[in-house]
């Protein structure tokens, strides 16, 4: 659906996007992580055929960026940072103008469809200048659906939303995605990029990693559990410590915190090994950390990196 | 070129024009102001005696080219005033639509929806030609009823010979050929300007080098030193479309996507 491969950009050599090697899978949502500036829009201009590339090379929905523009153009729906909508107008005027450069059949049909699909339907004849910000940003994710693309961008979708639009939003990206439409996520908000998202990526200029957050999150942190005791005794620790599969363990008050590969498996051993010594547990819980705490690592790691 | 894509945008232009009255008002009182002005002043020679009488002596006589010398002087001097008039006429579609053409581009771009409208298969010659019938068409039509208005106003207040010489072929040819010719000389030039530019009004400004010749060539007839012929009017039309396309391919190519996109703020 979208392979990109050492795409660079720069503004008056300025690197705006590094080295960005990518494959996006149809019927996949992927989540674009990045701070203010590490080229996220720059990256959806580019696959979006609105700019060209440096160097490097994409296709999208099997078409080139630079060769056949017109093509990447027509497969793709675009949802921009800002809705970018005629105040003026109405919902319908607004929605009619792309329909017809979209060139779609049913102009009618599909304005209806999504209008209602929406909750805008009522709304329809009014100016678009007296919309909500959360209406606004509904008919522009509208507008980037009416030619039913197979490939969505959107760019900061739940961005200057208040928590209720944000959520009406949130839950409409999950209904396409539900749909099998391919999006592809530009957010900074990370519970979203967790809730929506089969993989994310995380750029700062280059591309710094892309998995899947579970995938990530084992790379990062490997998989720890917590195990709650009554109290912990020195036979208790060393039992655990006996166990070849235990990478690490850390003692905070009564939980001790140990590193392992396959808690499934080895959980029950473990257990069955410090009730034998003594132990008394309490609770055995999985250590997660939030996508959050896995974007902050990678972004320090880069800013680290670059420093050295 | 897909012509439903041309349409498209022109119908938008329009739907946004007739929302904003201010444009429709400004757009109304230029031909509004031109027409009064031409029939006031005939009225005026015609009717008050004195005012005839002033600019009736010799000197003004020696101007009056031979192709109306069997005219009454007062009739004569109404006529090549009234030609004088008709080059404004030429000038109100290059004066009216540039604005509108160069804030389309503008305007869309501070209003943020010029992305979404580039992400959409349109080509920039379906762009820009879509932007330049929408502020054309509207400033042609405009200067067509104006001059119908004034036709009709002179037929009822001004003497025959000097009514016939307003509807003689060379002036039905230009407001018929060379107004919307010029109009579009106009727009694609105002187009160029904001494709490099911010401000819609350099694009006005940029007009002035299209209106000077005219306004040349009218104090020329003025002074009686060329009278017009259809075949004058017929040569013009013929530059005047071909500096169109010119200035056309010049916009399309100067019309860079990725530099309207990146570097406007």
């Amino acid at each position: 659906m979208i392979k990109a491969e050492r795409l660079t950009k720069r503004f008056d050599g300025n690197l705006a996007v590094h080295d960005l090697t990518l494959n996006v899978e149809r019927g996949e949502v992927f989540a674009f992580l990045g701070p203010n500036g590490a080229g996220k829009t720059t990256t959806v201009r580019l696959l979006a055929a609105l700019i060209a590339p440096t160097e490097g090379q994409a296709w999208v929905n099997g078409y080139q960026i630079g060769q056949d523009n017109i093509n990447v153009r027509r497969s793709v729906g675009i949802l921009t940072e800002a809705p970018g909508l005629y105040e003026r107008l109405n919902a319908v005027q607004n929605l009619t103008l792309y329909a017809k450069l979209y060139e779609v059949d049913d102009v009618s049909g599909q304005l209806e469809k999504y209008l209602r699909l929406l909750g805008l339907w009522e709304r329809r004849d009014e100016p678009v200048g007296g919309f909500s910000k959360g209406m606004k940003q509904k008919l522009a994710i509208a507008r980037a659906l009416l030619h039913e693309p197979p490939l969505l961008f959107l760019d900061e979708p739940t961005a200057a939303l208040d928590p209720e639009a944000a959520r009406t939003v949130r839950d409409f990206i999950g209904e396409i995605k539900e749909a099998g439409r391919t999006i592809f996520l530009c957010t900074h908000n990370l519970d979203e990029a967790e809730r929506l998202a089969d993989r994310v990526g995380v750029i700062k200029q280059r591309l710094i990693q892309v998995d899947s957050p579970a995938n990530l999150h084992r790379s990062l942190y490997g998989r720890r559990v917590v195990i709650q005791l009554a109290n912990i005794t020195d036979p208790v620790r060393a039992a655990v410590n006996d166990l070849p599969f235990v990478k690490e363990m850390e003692q905070v008050d009564n939980a001790l915190f140990i590193s392992l590969d396959n808690p499934e498996e080895q959980n029950p051993i473990l257990v069955e090994r410090i009730v034998t010594a003594g132990g008394a547990v309490q609770f055995v819980n999985e250590l997660s950390h939030s996508l959050e705490d896995i974007y902050f690592t990678l972004i320090e790691e880069e800013d680290q990196e670059s420093l050295s | 070129m897909n012509r439903a894509k041309i349409r498209a945008i022109v119908q938008k232009e329009f739907a946004d024009a007739r929302k904003n009255k201010m444009i429709i008002i400004t757009m109304a009182l230029i031909p509004t102001l031109l027409v009064a002005m031409v029939l006031g002043t005939a009225f005026f020679m015609l009717n008050v005696e004195s005012a005839g009488e002033a600019s009736m002596d010799q000197d003004d006589l020696s101007i009056i080219p031979p192709q109306l010398q069997g005219q009454e002087p007062m009739h004569a001097v109404l006529i090549m005033l009234n030609d004088q008039y008709m080059f404004y006429f030429l000038l109100i579609p290059m004066m009216l639509p540039v604005y509108i053409a160069a804030y389309s581009i503008i305007g869309e771009k501070e209003t943020k929806s010029l992305e979404p409208l580039l992400a959409t298969p349109i080509s920039t010659w379906e762009l820009l030609i879509g932007k330049s019938l929408a502020a054309t068409i509207p400033a042609v039509i405009l200067t067509w009823l104006s001059f119908i208005v004034l036709i009709i106003g002179g037929y009822l207040i001004m003497p025959e010979p000097v009514f016939l010489a307003m509807i003689r072929p060379v002036w039905v040819v230009g407001m018929l050929l060379l107004s919307p010719l010029l109009a579009l000389l106009s727009v694609f030039s105002g187009v160029i300007v904001s494709s490099r530019m911010n401000d819609p009004r350099a694009a006005q400004q940029v007009t002035g080098i299209f209106v000077i010749p005219i306004i040349a060539l009218s104090l020329v007839v003025l002074a009686g030193k060329i009278f017009l012929s259809v075949w004058m009017v017929l040569l013009a039309a013929i530059i005047a479309l071909a500096v169109d396309c010119v200035v056309l391919y010049f916009a399309v190519k100067l019309f860079k996507r990725e530099t309207i996109l990146t570097n406007w703020k």
